[in-house]
């Protein structure tokens, strides 16, 4: 079979995976169609919805390629802003780090659909030779990475060929860039088969579940780091350069062996001219070294790839039931339950629950700059952590899938979903208001308001969580880019409830500057909210 | 065909006038049902002749374009908790939540329904020893058969041993054994006074189980009643119901020519 022929071919399982993903956010566009308002509407949206798959992953593969250029290129901003050539080894190295992650989440959004091989079933029915057919699988698999791959790799190389100058230096990004992605779509498809192997294999094992918790995590962990990275690179980028360049400390000879780190500083030795020959030589025998591991996780790939579209790629282990007992528990509880279970089995709903995690963590992070638990840093802090809080709801919404269409033939009001839904993302920020309590033990608080704002917020939360989801329950939309704006909508009207005791509390401070009276206005402004939200619930 | 025990005056499904449009498309046009206590209606025709459309609007999940419905004396666009409370309901293409396992999909579906757990315990043994589901009752839904996933949506609709089931091609993809479970349970059904709404396309299924058959054909009841009504209407005494079928929705001559053409191009070419 042709290459060309065999690429066209490949459209097909390419196309199916892409329809699955998309049939998997059905829930989140038509959960609109849920009342009596609108019912028979997605008979209509389905015709629609199948012929625009296609067309919305072309879409969605071009915004993530364009923004993974944005994020590739943003090291080399201090390249730009200060001096080009001290800067260009940690601008590299964090630029082949940020693609990396970035590349490596986006693909185990895709991978999850890719990896349990019935996409390929369509074709596999067909008279095609073993080696056409893996040919086909591999083709099908690199569309659904091939923008993003590409245009990290062109950003990173035309960038790396204008701050140098240097052909050999090109060169060798060129190389690093192609490592990079290997690597990334290497972590990327074992994470999404060991995640998919753990949920296919079943049973009740508390090893699994323990797994898929540290799984999870990870997840969550990386895109932390990412956004750590791509926000402050003017910040580490100067750090990171002393420790690369510095010659005496082990630690430092250690990063320079670390990938990518090594890829910089080779990179940033053709350049500069006063670079000691050891640093050179154990940043290039690392690089060789990480060439030779590219070289054995491409083998690995293909033979996974191969592997998926021969034998089905998941070894499922039946696991004898001792007993058909349930345990029934009241209605709300029962749906939480169901939607902890859904939304943690799905790799692209799974990281929402590291949110306190990351919540934390981002208030950590910013109190630590200062000696005392400032009421300004707090509500600031909470503010960013509600944003997160406040993604949840619309992800519980997105993780029902085509199980929707059975919760409705069931006798559960609206009203019982929406506070389901509501509780367990305000649940997932108490976290924030706990970890401040535990923090002002260890930093003083520079007042009594600094620690009882985030309970406030935690009301908030609820409130805005009720509000987010009752809006988007009465909206239908065709399409996913109008689910994305319609999202977005929601999240602002969230955004705002949250804002709004914030603005109260610092309205009411600088005109009084009375901390009792400001953080009494600030509850009433939240209670207000939560009356509000009850009244739209029971609408 | 099976004798249902019908006492009650009261139907459990009526339908009045019902009519769905999807844009231009009818998919129903002035359905008019009446399923009484102890009555297995079976919902016969072919693809695309409305039978699911039709089984959406009863359970609420479609609002009718025009017309009313009553579900055990509730309408489905006043009363829509009451009226799926009292429903069990199997699709024709089993949607569950893949990534749960039965187990886990049961125990969601019996904490919705409020059951108490002893006697749902109970039930989902029964049924889930009749349909062999030791080996899989904890194994995430999406990794088993149709069948399988059939078998789940079928124990689900009955945990709560509503009044009502709404089977929308329940039988498809269900070995031989599980095929007769499910009639004998839907037989008992009918005998303890419940009410069944079973679509169909497979004559046989319809013929063996049905007390009464609606002719469903573009959206629209052709003829209804016992197999010997539908007999009578074709102006014939014998036949089965396949004949029967044919000759009221026209298309007996079509399908001879069909088969004539399809004969001609096959028998034509050897095989290779």
């Amino acid at each position: 079979m042709k290459l060309s022929e065999a690429w066209q071919l490949s459209r097909i399982p390419y196309g199916e995976v892409v329809y699955r993903s998309i049939a998997e956010e059905k829930g989140r566009m038509w959960w609109g169609a849920f009342g009596r308002n609108h019912p028979g509407k997605e008979i209509q949206d389905e015709l629609e919805l199948t012929k625009r798959a296609l067309r919305i992953a072309k879409f969605d593969k071009l915004v993530v390629a364009i923004f993974n250029i944005v994020v590739s290129a943003a090291p080399f901003a201090s390249s730009f802003l200060g001096a080009p050539v001290l800067n260009l080894s940690s601008s590299i190295s964090l630029s082949l780090a940020i693609t990396f992650g970035f590349t490596m989440l986006y693909a185990i959004q895709t991978l999850s659909a890719f990896v349990n091989a019935e996409p390929s079933v369509l074709l596999s029915t067909l008279p095609i030779g073993r080696d056409d057919f893996s040919l086909i699988t591999i083709f099908s698999f690199i569309r659904s990475i091939d923008y993003m791959v590409i245009g990290s790799i062109l950003s990173q190389v035309i960038l790396t060929a204008y701050l140098t100058s240097s052909p050999i230096a090109t060169l060798i990004m060129l190389g690093a860039s192609a490592l990079n992605a290997v690597f990334a779509v290497a972590v990327a498809l074992w994470f999404s088969k060991v995640f998919q192997d753990n949920l296919l294999r079943g049973g009740r094992s508390k090893i699994n579940i323990v797994l898929r918790l540290i799984f999870i995590l990870m997840w969550g962990l990386l895109l932390v780091g990412v956004g750590l990275m791509f926000s402050v690179p003017l910040y580490i980028v100067p750090n990171l350069e002393t420790m690369l360049l510095s010659v005496g400390h082990i630690s430092n000879m250690l990063l320079r062996l670390l990938y990518p780190f090594s890829a910089g500083t080779v990179i940033g030795a053709t350049t500069y001219s006063n670079v000691p020959f050891t640093m050179i030589l154990q940043a290039a025998v690392a690089m060789v070294t990480y060439t030779l591991l590219a070289v054995m996780a491409s083998k690995w790939i293909l033979g996974t790839i191969k592997r998926i579209s021969k034998e089905g790629g998941v070894k499922i282990t039946r696991v004898t039931a001792k007993d058909f007992s349930v345990k029934t528990h009241r209605p709300l509880l029962g749906y939480i339950l169901k939607d902890l279970k859904v939304a943690s089995r799905n790799p692209a709903t799974a990281f929402f629950f590291v949110l306190p995690v990351i919540e934390t963590i981002i208030i950590a992070l910013l109190i630590s700059n200062f000696e005392t638990l400032r009421t300004s840093v707090v509500l600031v802090a909470t503010f960013m952590g509600g944003i997160f809080a406040l993604l949840l709801p619309l992800a519980l919404l997105s993780a029902e899938g085509r199980g929707l269409e059975y919760t409705k033939t069931l006798p559960i009001s609206s009203r019982r979903i929406i506070l389901s839904k509501a509780m367990l993302s305000t649940a997932t920020y108490v976290t924030v208001p706990l970890a401040l309590v535990g923090l002002s033990l260890v930093k003083p608080a520079a007042s009594f308001s600094a620690v009882l704002i985030p309970f406030l917020i935690t009301i908030a939360i609820a409130s805005a969580s009720i509000i987010e989801i009752k809006l988007f329950l009465g909206t239908v939309v065709k399409g996913k880019i109008n689910a994305i704006i319609n999202d977005l909508e929601k999240l602002v009207v969230g955004i705002f409830t949250i804002l709004i005791p914030e603005c109260a509390y610092a309205a009411s401070f600088l005109t009084t500057f009375d901390q009792s009276f400001s953080l009494l206005v600030m509850a009433g402004t939240v209670l207000v909210e939560l009356v509000v939200g009850f009244y739209v619930l029971r609408r | 065909m099976q004798s249902g025990v019908s006492v009650a005056t009261e139907p459990l499904i009526e339908t009045f006038g019902l009519t769905k449009k999807f844009g231009s498309v009818r998919a129903l046009t002035d359905l008019n049902l009446r399923v009484m206590p102890g009555e297995i209606y079976g919902l016969l025709g072919p693809n695309g002749a409305g039978k699911t459309t039709a089984i959406k609007t009863i359970l609420g999940l479609l609002e009718p374009t025009s017309g009313w419905l009553k579900i055990a004396g509730f309408s489905p666009t006043k009363n829509l908790i009451e009226v799926k409370s009292k429903i069990g309901y199997v699709a024709e293409n089993p949607i569950v939540y893949d990534s749960l396992s039965p187990r886990d999909f049961l125990e969601f579906v019996a904490s919705i329904r409020k059951l108490n757990q002893a006697k749902t315990n109970a039930t989902i043994a029964h049924l889930a020893n009749a349909f062999d589901m030791t080996q899989y009752f904890d194994s995430p839904i999406a990794t088993l058969s149709h069948g399988m996933k059939q078998k789940v949506a079928l124990i689900a609709s009955f945990i709560h041993q509503p009044p009502i089931l709404l089977f929308d091609e329940a039988l498809n993809g269900l070995d031989a054994k599980s095929s007769r479970i499910v009639k004998d349970l839907v037989s008992f059904q009918a005998q303890k006074g419940g009410a069944v709404l079973f679509s169909t396309h497979i004559m046989e299924v319809a013929e063996k189980i049905c007390n009464r058959i609606g002719v469903i054909h573009q959206g629209k009841v052709i003829a209804e009643g016992t197999l010997e009504q539908l007999r009578g209407k074709t102006g014939g005494n014998d036949g089965t119901l396949e004949e029967v079928f044919l000759k009221l929705t026209h298309e007996e001559a079509e399908v001879a020519d069909t088969s004539k053409m399809l004969r001609e191009a096959f028998l034509e070419n050897e095989i290779v």
